[in-house]
């Protein structure tokens, strides 16, 4: 079995709404992969069940060779809504992931650990606040610094910057590309967005997934080097002509399902 | 299960008045604030001197004048005391066996399909049983008046916490199960850390309608048998015809209810500073 994440042939449905279909990927590790649809094309539903949230209704969905039956610390995760436990610090928000993915390390340093993890995403304002003393960006930030510290191999990222404006959804975008291709070995990153700009921007590759029901309608590598600058990219001929392309096809999508109907 | 968790959803006092600048006209000072928040209490003080002194009452009204009530108050302070001390023996282990094992056994049932479909058909029906039927039959069967009235109070303080921390349990967000899933928390972690916490605004109005009832549960249970006590005090009072002590210890009881209400409030402001 080939290292990575590995969907064959993977469907899902809720009640008799079939909202996944055949899906066929493999995304090797270490690859930052942009997962992109229109709303109810599945993306969150994929994404779940790859956390192991939910089962997978039919085909095989393995991690590193395993199948993946239920959530694993192997395979962190960051939500949309940040879900820090808002009764908690942020410091203790971070220092509870850590207490579960090294157990043996004792309190104090877990919770210095914390602190640090804080300070490389810039939130030492945020240590001994509380989540909700923080601004929407601050608390997704915190929610990274909690996946990081899990340690998980496997990132799966649902869209978590989608309620953020525009000036710190970039900061973001720059700060998980950073903190990405600083780390070593890289971390598999599957990406949720509908933004397409934001998929470009960050992915290897991009995965397009159409709706009624959610299906890969394209599965193409981003033609950019690394590092990314964003200003020299507004330019860059190759992500213009991706762009045209990714919205080409949902457009299709979007036609021929209007047809269908 | 959703007509189950539809809860006696009463509040604690202060916690939902609407705001001043909600309403129209100009907003009163801190004078106008001060005096708004007195009225009531002077207007009623008034209307009672008025009536005590000018309505044809007889020579032992049952309405005695604020003066002759505040004298029997102070002179009563002493019993009072003793009577709150003696109240609260049995109020206290009641209320506070009720509080845990309601918090746990609701979390616990709230948190397992299987658990509610063994228990819930029995909370539904013993639940709403009035807690006071229970006196007689506690008084005949256990040993000792004490045991009787900390069993009623227990039964009537019980349900509510019981039925807001099942409530608080199935309120918990999908966001925050599936977060403590991916942390992989223990079933015992994910109790105290996620459930617990989460439940806690339920579980403090349970404690509120508990308390209440609690107060109301343990004056009616002295008034069967108690050699001591608030309850017992006004019914003794009221035995002798002396209405001045016995509307001082209304007042007084009053005032010991209000102070537990207002303190569970403060725990509950401490507790859930979080909620913004």
């Amino acid at each position: 079995m080939s290292p990575g994440l590995k969907l064959e042939g993977v469907g899902f449905a809720y009640d008799t709404t079939q909202v996944l279909q055949d899906i066929n990927v493999s995304i090797p590790e270490g690859q930052l992969v942009s997962l992109l649809g229109a709303s109810g094309s599945g993306k969150t539903t994929l994404l779940r069940l790859a956390a192991g949230l939910d089962p997978v209704g039919s085909g095989c969905l393995t991690w590193n060779g395993a199948p993946v039956v239920g959530p694993s610390l192997e395979r962190g995760v960051v939500f949309q809504d940040y879900a820090l436990f808002p009764w908690l610090s942020v410091v203790d928000n971070i220092e509870i992931a850590i207490a579960k993915a090294r157990p043996t390390v004792r309190k104090a340093e877990r919770l210095a650990e914390a602190g640090q993890y804080l300070r490389d995403l810039g939130l030492e304002v945020a240590i001994g606040k509380y989540p909700g003393e923080l601004s929407g960006g601050m608390r997704q930030r915190a929610a990274i610094a909690r996946a990081l510290a899990l340690g998980s191999p496997l990132l799966l990222m649902d869209e978590p910057f989608g309620a953020l404006d525009p000036v710190n959804r970039a900061r973001l975008q720059d700060l998980l590309l950073e903190v990405w291709e600083l780390a070593t070995p890289r971390k598999t990153i599957v990406f949720v967005t509908h933004d397409v700009d934001e998929a470009i921007y960050l992915g290897d590759r991009l995965i397009v997934l159409g709706s009624s029901p959610g299906r890969v309608i394209a599965d193409l590598e981003v033609p950019l080097g690394r590092p990314r600058e964003r200003r020299s990219l507004l330019d860059s001929h190759s992500l213009h002509a991706l762009r045209e392309q990714v919205a080409a096809t949902l457009v299709q999508d979007t036609l021929q399902r209007l047809k269908a109907a | 299960m959703s007509d189950y968790i539809a809860l006696v959803n009463l509040q604690i006092p202060g916690t939902s008045l609407p705001a001043a600048s909600a309403e129209p006209g100009l907003a009163p000072g801190w004078l106008g604030r001060a005096l708004e928040s007195v009225a009531v209490w002077i207007a009623l003080l008034l209307s009672w001197w008025v009536a005590s002194v000018y309505l044809p009452l007889g020579d032992n009204p049952l309405l005695p004048s604020p003066l002759i009530t505040a004298r029997a108050l102070w002179e009563s302070l002493p019993e009072l005391w003793a009577g709150t001390l003696s109240s609260l023996t049995i109020l206290l282990p009641g209320f506070a066996l009720a509080t845990l094992l309601g918090i746990v056994s609701g979390l616990t049932v709230g948190t397992s399909a299987r658990l509610q479909r063994i228990f819930l058909p029995f909370a539904k029906v013993a639940g709403p049983v009035p807690p006071t039927v229970y006196i007689p039959y506690a008084i005949a069967i256990l040993p000792t008046f004490k045991l009787s009235a900390i069993f009623v109070v227990f039964i009537g303080a019980f349900w509510p916490i019981f039925q807001n921390a099942v409530a608080g349990a199935h309120a918990l967000e999908q966001r925050y199960r599936d977060n403590a899933r991916i942390l992989g928390l223990t079933r015992l972690e994910y109790q105290r850390r996620v459930v617990f916490p989460a439940a806690l605004p339920h579980i403090f109005t349970g404690m509120a309608v508990g308390l209440a009832f609690s107060f109301i549960l343990l004056t009616v249970a002295e008034l069967f048998g108690a050699n001591a006590g608030l309850g017992r005090f006004v019914q003794y009072y009221a035995d002798f015809a002396d209405y001045p002590k016995m509307v001082a210890g209304i007042l007084y009881t009053g005032l010991v209810t209000f102070l537990a209400m207002t303190l569970l409030d403060s725990v509950r402001r401490r507790s859930l500073f979080w909620l913004k």
